[in-house]
Parts: C-alpha cells; sequence; structure tokens
C-alpha cells in the first residue's frame, strides 16, 4: 500500500473481488456463479460512473451491509491464503540467512563458489549501509514512517534501502 | 547364422540407444559381452531379454524428475507465461490478435479497473493460490503477473 488510507477506488475494488468470491462460495455451479456474477459486475457498472463522492460512499457503505448480511460462513480460502489450511506451515523452515556465517568451515567447504560470492555480497553491503541509512534517516518524516513501503534508491549506482533483507529473503516454499 | 544375424541386428540397436542414453551405464556394460560373436543361442536371447530390459530403464536424472508423488508439473517461467496468456485469450472483452506480454491492461486493451479484479480472480483461480489486494492493483500487465507469480513460487530466482 502507497498510503496508509485506501482510496474510494480501493475500497470498491475490495467489495467486488470480496462478494465475488463469497458469491463462488454460495452458487457451486459454474454456470450459476457465471450468471450470478455477471448480474452482480451489471450492479457495480450502472454506478461506477457517479461524480458525487458523498453519494458515492453512502452507496459504497449500503454494498458493505449487505455483503456483511449476504456473507458465506465458511467462505473458500485458496491453501496459502490467511485462514486457510497451509498458511504459513512452512514459515518453522524458512531459516535467516545469517545461521549461514554459523557454518563449520568443513561444512562451508563443500560449497566453496557460493561462500566466496558470498563474501563479496556482504563486503557490498557492508559499503552500502550508511548511503542507506542516511537515505532513510533523510526521508523519513519527524513522527515516523506512514507507511511500510521503503523509498526506492534516489542517486546513480545507489541501492535501494535495506536491499539485503529483500534480496537475501527465504524462499516462499522451503525445500 | 540366425544367432549371427540377430546378435548383429541387437549390436546395431544397441549402439544406437548407448547413443543416446549416455548415463546409462548399464547398456554398455550389456553392449560389451555380446559384441563376440561365440555365444550360443540361448544365451543371446538372454541377452537380447536383459537388452530390452535395460533399454526401458530410465537414467538417473531423469528419474528424479518423473517422480511427482501426485504433485503438480513443476512451473518454468516459459509454462507460467503460457498458462497466463491463456488464461487472457480466454477472457471475452481482450481480442486474442490485440493481445501481447507488454500490453497494459487499462492503456493498451481499453479494460476498467473491475476488469482486472477478474482477470486476477482468474490468475488466482489458474494458479490456485491467493494475490492480495494491495499488490493485485498494481499488476497491469500480463508480464508483471509472470513476474510476480514467478517470484511467488520461486521459479528461477
Amino acid at each position: 500500500m502507497a498510503a496508509a488510507y485506501l482510496t474510494h477506488q480501493q475500497k470498491v475494488l475490495r467489495l467486488y473481488k470480496k462478494s465475488l468470491r463469497h458469491l463462488e462460495s454460495w452458487c457451486i455451479f459454474r454456470d450459476k456463479y457465471r450468471f450470478y456474477a455477471c448480474l452482480l459486475r451489471a450492479r457495480f457498472d450502472e454506478n461506477k460512473h457517479e461524480k458525487d463522492l458523498v453519494k458515492a460512499t453512502l452507496m459504497l457503505k449500503a454494498g458493505e451491509e449487505e455483503f456483511w448480511t449476504n456473507q458465506h460462513p465458511q467462505p473458500y480460502l485458496f491453501p496459502d491464503s490467511p485462514g486457510g489450511t497451509s498458511y504459513e506451515r512452512y514459515e518453522c523452515y524458512k531459516v535467516p540467512e545469517w545461521c549461514l556465517d554459523h557454518w563449520h568451515p568443513s561444512e562451508k567447504a563443500m560449497y566453496p563458489d557460493y561462500f566466496a560470492k558470498r563474501e563479496q555480497w556482504k563486503k557490498l553491503r557492508a559499503q552500502s549501509w550508511d548511503r542507506e541509512v542516511q537515505q532513510l534517516q533523510a526521508e523519513t518524516p519527524a513522527e515516523g514512517p506512514k507507511s511500510e513501503a521503503l523509498p526506492p534508491a534516489r542517486r546513480e549506482g545507489d541501492l535501494p534501502p535495506l536491499w539485503w533483507q529483500f534480496v537475501t529473503r527465504p524462499r516462499e516454499r522451503p525445500m | 547364422m540366425a544367432s549371427r544375424a540377430l546378435a548383429h541386428c541387437m549390436r546395431s540397436v544397441a549402439r544406437a540407444s548407448a547413443r543416446l542414453n549416455h548415463g546409462n551405464m548399464l547398456t554398455r556394460s550389456a553392449c560389451a559381452p555380446l559384441a563376440s560373436n561365440q555365444r550360443a543361442l540361448s544365451a543371446v536371447s538372454r541377452g537380447q531379454r536383459t537388452r530390452w530390459t535395460d533399454l526401458v530403464r530410465i537414467s538417473g536424472p531423469s528419474v528424479h524428475l518423473c517422480r511427482r508423488y501426485g504433485d503438480l508439473p513443476p512451473l518454468t517461467l516459459e509454462n507460467i507465461q503460457d498458462r497466463v496468456m491463456y488464461v487472457l485469450k480466454l477472457y471475452d472483452k481482450i481480442s486474442p490478435d490485440k493481445l501481447q506480454t507488454s500490453s497494459h491492461f487499462m492503456k493498451d486493451l481499453g479494460l476498467d479497473s473491475l476488469d482486472q479484479v477478474e482477470i486476477i480472480m482468474a490468475m488466482e483461480d489458474e494458479f490456485g493460490f491467493e494475490i492480495p489486494d494491495a499488490e493485485a492493483e498494481k499488476l497491469m500487465t500480463p508480464e508483471e503477473i509472470v513476474k510476480y507469480i514467478a517470484d511467488k513460487k520461486d521459479v528461477y530466482e
């Protein structure tokens, strides 16, 4: 998310998506679901050119209330989504990368070229760390950061701030 | 006479198969004893049977790739792109001839934000995992969708 608050368009789109998902949970046969999904889309389409924001917000509120009364008690969730069966199942196997530094030298000797490359990356990180901290300190407002998004690299040849954590993040499905 | 002809045929087949299965030491080891022409007919037929079973056996690395234990085929970048383009071509508001990997949904194809939500939902259904709203609203070209899915599924990181 770019800012802390959602725009009206974002709220409408989120309502559309979750109402379609709950509709899919209610109408299990695909052709029936397609029919009612087209009707729902027509209802969203007829009001989409509303210019008055007050009216649009009132319509959004009515839509959310209608969604709340008509939602499915056990909607279909994908396994990896929050509330699904395999959500955060592999989280315990996602080892942080600093554990590689604690390997025994005999274990490290089994992958010499990887660890050689890793030394170069760590040198790069040590070099760019001060500039990253400087950039973050310059760009964060006084009270604190407004959102979780990190700013991109501003100057040529500079690396974006906190790039190390992003580059060395564990796989989504650890082997 | 017949045994010599059979052994000659087997040798030529084995030579061809030895050229194909480079990693299969068993065929090459089975080729060597049968190169000599002094076997009895029963021995040749035994060798023939072992030859065919050797040909049927697959070499080491491809066994690991074949064993899936009921899982889906492994994802590759081209595979993901093919599936994404296939789903997009099935969508009725997009004409398949105008569609390319870099065509922007709103600017090039003239779609709505509601259409984009529907497209992202179709992608979620195709690949079987949820794309959160915050990141879904930023995916505006098929190329970005392919990159995002490859990122989430650890494909050629």
